[in-house]
């Protein structure tokens, strides 16, 4: 083989990947240093309490402190522990929740004098089955990082957030049978564009118990309040990561905020029409398109922060409940729905 | 097809990179003083008493089985979904035919108390 | 091409390594661990054989689903290590027919059809315009039909089956049933009782009216 041909065919292509990812991983890795600082604000202003604003002007160097201070601490390596598989767990929970943002779209498919350019990583057909596929790795982060403490409180929160996981994998999945059978395609990019036109497009109005079942599934999937058994932290302390400390706490932690951020973006691509503005007429139409979807991704954010500051933590069986018997029946009927509907003049509403 | 995979093979090394340059990181810059209190494992301050891996409610094992069978249907219905309008109504009955038929075995489970969490 | 051929390569050996390391670790979670490697893999050579609802579907069901129950399952049990290592020489002569059959079977495969290519195959259902998940709807709910609805029967059959191996009902359990509870009237749970006043009033110098102990 020729060097400069090699250089040309595999080198550059790798070297412009490796630069996207790098433009994709550090803000998102910024957002969600910033998503601690405004959950921690945002709580503080609902009870009345003003947040961090030591760090910085009014606080806002908090997360840098919070890094430097987590990269500074000691990790510690309980005598216990299964030391190979405890390394491993907090790597394949950060691992799948960055790679998730692989398939990701930030926007429409950009006419340039270079050609097309679509702002996404990775133009995978089967997007949305990536994504299933890849997020399915979550649960391996923390049930190993449970088994491998071999402490009390970790692996039963571990045993409780896997099957807790588990139960709400299914009532998405569902949903988004709902909404590939509106949209015919498993593309995340051919899906919003789909929606595109008015408000009264996007799939939430027609998938609406879809969608509801979507984003509070994905809040139980990410083991965020009110869904967090696992961790409780008045009964099993920190759950899963209890004996986790310095970066291997810090890595579970990013996982845990970027996984928050990917259900919302997600939410929103898929039930609240991407990157479209809400009325295709003029002064909505200057913002550009990722703009809207970044208003939209932060909107659901706030609702997660929203629930942790007003929702009490359900009870374990209460949460088994939910899934089981009120989202998976809900789902079922309303795939029913949309099947019948296709087959009838209705069909106009889905699509 | 392939070419599409690529950046997500870039990806994977990048993603898998970024947690263990923190954790080298980690391991370079921070303290290290071990001692047998601080590595044994967390009990409220109390010693720690027997193994810590319990025998769990064999319904965990059974949460486990029933996701199984339910991600298999899910797993079905994503090219039926794709392709639902090509197919029709012919294939609109098929899915009505599987739905049903696991749709009994849920009833069935539900009525058997499986869903129940005591 | 070449490219792909390592690729290919690199999947493969990491695929049998990781499956040798399946048999021989000694602690079953990390057979477990490597199993999910060997699936990884496993699913990237189903990529670069054009298959890619396999791939994912690989991945979502075997290493999202089955493979989690295996985890719960060593969770769950205390397995005794050196009490499962002694009965191993007692399975080998059945493991090594099994084993023999295996490799006859994938050989007749290589010689019957074995020419295709490796890597970067359109797959058995022709063409990639339209992506392989939409081939594989298009005959898999018309061609196929009676072998999908099979396979709903098979779920069915595992689902009942699970159920009667393992539910058990714990008999002094205490539980709510929400149900019960959004049913419950004001009736059912409070009971009004009209408490007439005995004698005089509470003041009397003050010559107030009637008491309001009726309401109670």
């Amino acid at each position: 083989m020729d060097l400069p041909v090699w250089i040309a065919d595999y080198a550059l292509p790798v070297a412009w990947i490796t630069v996207q990812i790098v433009a994709l991983v550090a803000p998102l890795m910024l957002a969600v240093a910033y998503l601690t600082v405004v959950e921690r604000k945002l709580i503080g202003y609902m009870q009345l309490r003003v947040g961090p604003n030591r760090v910085g002007p009014r606080g806002w160097l908090q997360p840098i402190a919070d890094g430097l201070k987590l990269l500074l601490k000691e990790s510690i390596f309980p005598t216990q522990a299964n030391k190979g598989v405890y390394i491993v767990a907090p790597l394949l929970s950060i691992g799948p929740a960055l790679l998730a943002w692989a398939v990701i779209p930030f926007g429409p498919t950009y006419q340039t004098p270079f050609g097309e350019v679509t702002p996404v990583i990775a133009e995978v057909d089967v997007s949305l089955l990536f994504l299933l596929a890849v997020t399915s790795f979550g649960i391996y982060g923390v049930i190993m990082a449970g088994w491998a403490a071999n402490s009390k409180y970790a692996i039963i929160g571990s045993m409780r957030a896997g099957a807790q996981m588990i139960s709400y994998e299914i009532a998405m999945g569902f949903a988004l049978i709902g909404v590939i059978m509106a949209a015919n395609t498993l593309n995340i990019g051919e899906i919003v564009v789909a929606q595109s036109g008015g408000f009264w497009h996007w799939y939430f109005l027609p998938l609406l118990p879809l969608f509801v079942v979507f984003f509070i599934s994905g809040v139980a999937e990410t083991n965020r309040l009110p869904f967090d058994v696992s961790e409780g932290e008045s009964e099993i302390v920190a759950g899963f990561h209890v004996e986790y400390a310095g970066m291997t706490f810090a890595l579970f932690f990013l996982a845990e905020y970027a996984n928050m951020i990917l259900v919302s973006i997600l939410t929103a691509l898929l039930f609240l029409g991407g990157w479209h503005p809400p009325l295709p007429v003029a002064p909505f139409t200057w913002i550009p398109g990722p703009v809207w979807l970044l208003l939209k991704t932060a909107l659901f954010l706030f609702f997660f922060l929203w629930f942790r500051a007003t929702f009490p933590r359900f009870r374990y069986d209460q949460i088994m409940r939910l899934g089981w018997k009120v989202f998976i029946p809900v789902t079922l009927v309303w795939i029913t729905v949309i099947g019948v509907a296709n087959l009838t003049p209705l069909r106009a509403v889905f699509h | 097809m392939l070419e599409s995979y690529l950046p997500i093979l870039v990806f994977l090394a990048i993603a898998l990179g970024v947690g263990v340059i923190a954790l080298l990181l980690n391991f370079l810059v921070a303290p290290r003083n071990p001692d047998p209190e601080k590595l044994s494992p967390y009990e409220s301050g109390f010693e720690a008493f027997e193994d810590a891996r319990l025998r769990f409610d064999v319904r965990y094992y059974l949460v486990a089985i029933l996701f199984i069978v339910f991600d298999l249907e899910i797993a079905f219905f994503f090219p039926w979904a794709v392709v639902l309008d090509e197919l029709g109504a012919t294939g609109f009955v098929a899915m009505a035919i599987f739905l049903g038929i696991l749709v009994v075995g849920f009833i069935y489970e539900w009525k058997k108390g499986a869903l129940e969490w005591e | 091409m070449a490219v792909t051929q390592a690729i290919f390569y690199l999947f493969a050996t990491v695929l049998v390594v990781a499956a040798l390391m399946v048999i021989t670790a000694r602690n079953p979670v990390h057979s477990v661990l490597f199993l999910v490697l060997s699936f990884v893999n496993g699913a990237g050579l189903f990529l670069l054989a054009g298959a890619e609802f396999l791939a994912f579907t690989l991945i979502l069901v075997y290493v999202g689903a089955v493979m989690v129950l295996f985890l719960f399952v060593l969770m769950m049990l205390d397995i005794n290590l050196q009490r499962m290592r002694e009965g191993f020489l007692n399975y080998l002569p059945l493991g090594a027919v099994i084993a023999f059959v295996l490799v006859v079977e994938m050989g007749a495969m290589l010689a019957a059809g074995g020419s295709g290519a490796v890597v970067g195959g359109d797959g058995a259902l022709g063409g990639t315009e339209a992506g392989n998940t939409t081939l594989l709807g298009r005959v898999l709910y018309d061609t196929y039909l009676l072998p999908f609805e099979v396979a709903a029967l098979v779920l069915l059959v595992a689902l009942v089956a699970a159920i009667a191996l393992t539910l058990r009902h714990r008999p002094d359990v205490k539980k709510q049933d929400p149900g019960q509870q959004v049913r419950v009237r004001r009736e059912d749970r409070v009971r009004l009782v009209d408490m007439p006043t005995e004698g005089a009033p509470y003041a009397p110098d003050t010559g107030a009216t009637g008491s309001k102990g009726g309401e109670g």
